[in-house]
């Protein structure tokens, strides 16, 4: 049975690989902020008690269930939109996001390291972001369960609800997909 | 470039675009803390439960000689009481068959009837009536 120390440990430890996937996917950060939460508090409310080495893969479970309910609410809500959009005046330009918000700030721990080099990493891994965003859904959770969490291909067919043959082919179906795309985009790994 | 190798490179590179703003890091730090507020209390095994339940009872009842004073002994008077209720419905369903059959041996018909001749004839005229 997972103590409090350990569960705060394994939050801690995925809360932000778990925020990642969750902008990968519904591509908006509030959102998947309160992805994350939900799904921390799922965890903790109802697996709180299971052992410590079974909550990775009940936390991943419960992060791809909870992109899906939001993904569920938002179908519903855009339509309710639709519906009511000829009521309400339309919005304005201002309400675009301004792509300067989402630069990350220089990390300090990186201050040895040359502006160009920087830069450079910062570009690699934003059009990386980018590129994992753009892949199909399946294909993204698996390769990034498999090769990001770490989860084996039994582990993330569990998690997935598929079997084992159809994770091995997303992985792959991702992997030459991300590599085709980083080549196109003038990236070598 | 095989596929675990791409793998491991966009771990690496992934793995460092993990640092987030103050704010993000602060609601993510917000919600694992709420979540750890509403973690489930850990459930007390069932033999442990069971264990602390006749502690619970036994430490009622004033220790284990006041538990076999205040608890044992009424049970003991019941498994007693049932014993004897049970023995004299035996007893009386025993007297009742008893009953039933020197009825059926001291009835109306004598027994010697079955030993007169005047009586079988009788009765082999009324069988051959009906």
């Amino acid at each position: 049975m997972a103590s409090r120390s350990e569960l705060s440990a394994f939050l801690e430890s995925v809360e932000r690989r778990a925020f990642k996937q969750a902008v990968f996917a519904v591509r908006d950060e509030e959102a998947a902020l309160d992805i994350v939460q939900d799904a921390m508090l799922r965890l903790a409310e109802k697996y709180g008690h299971r052992p410590a080495e079974e909550l990775p893969l009940l936390f991943h479970r419960i992060v791809q269930n909870a992109i899906r309910d939001w993904f569920r609410r938002q179908k519903v809500r855009s339509l309710w939109t639709t519906l009511l959009s000829s009521l309400s005046p339309g919005r304005g330009e201002d309400d675009e996001q301004d792509p300067l918000e989402t630069l990350q700030a220089a990390d300090g721990s990186n201050t040895q390291e040359a502006p160009a080099e920087q830069l450079e990493r910062a570009q690699v891994l934003e059009i990386i972001e980018q590129e994992l965003a753009r892949l199909p859904a399946r294909q993204r959770e698996a390769f990034v369960m498999r090769y990001w969490e770490e989860l084996d291909v039994a582990e993330t067919a569990r998690v997935m609800g598929c079997s084992e043959g159809s994770v091995k082919t997303h992985c792959s179906r991702a992997a030459h997909a991300l590599a085709a795309a980083l080549r196109a985009r003038g990236i070598t790994l | 470039m095989n596929e675990f190798q791409f793998g491991d490179k966009i771990r690496h590179i992934l793995n460092q675009g993990l640092s987030l703003d103050s704010r993000k890091a602060a609601r993510l730090q917000a919600a694992r803390e709420l979540a750890l507020a509403r973690k489930r209390p850990e459930p007390v095994g069932v033999v442990a439960s069971a264990g602390v339940w006749v502690g619970n009872m036994v430490g009622d009842f004033g220790g284990w000689t006041g538990l076999s004073l205040r608890l044992l002994a009424p049970i003991a008077m019941l498994l007693i009481g049932f014993g004897a209720i049970y023995t004299w419905q035996q007893n009386q369903r025993a007297a009742e068959v008893e009953e039933i059959d020197a009825q059926l041996l001291t009835g109306d018909l004598p027994i010697d009837a079955y030993l007169d001749r005047g009586f079988q004839n009788y009765l082999k005229t009324r069988a051959a009536e009906e």
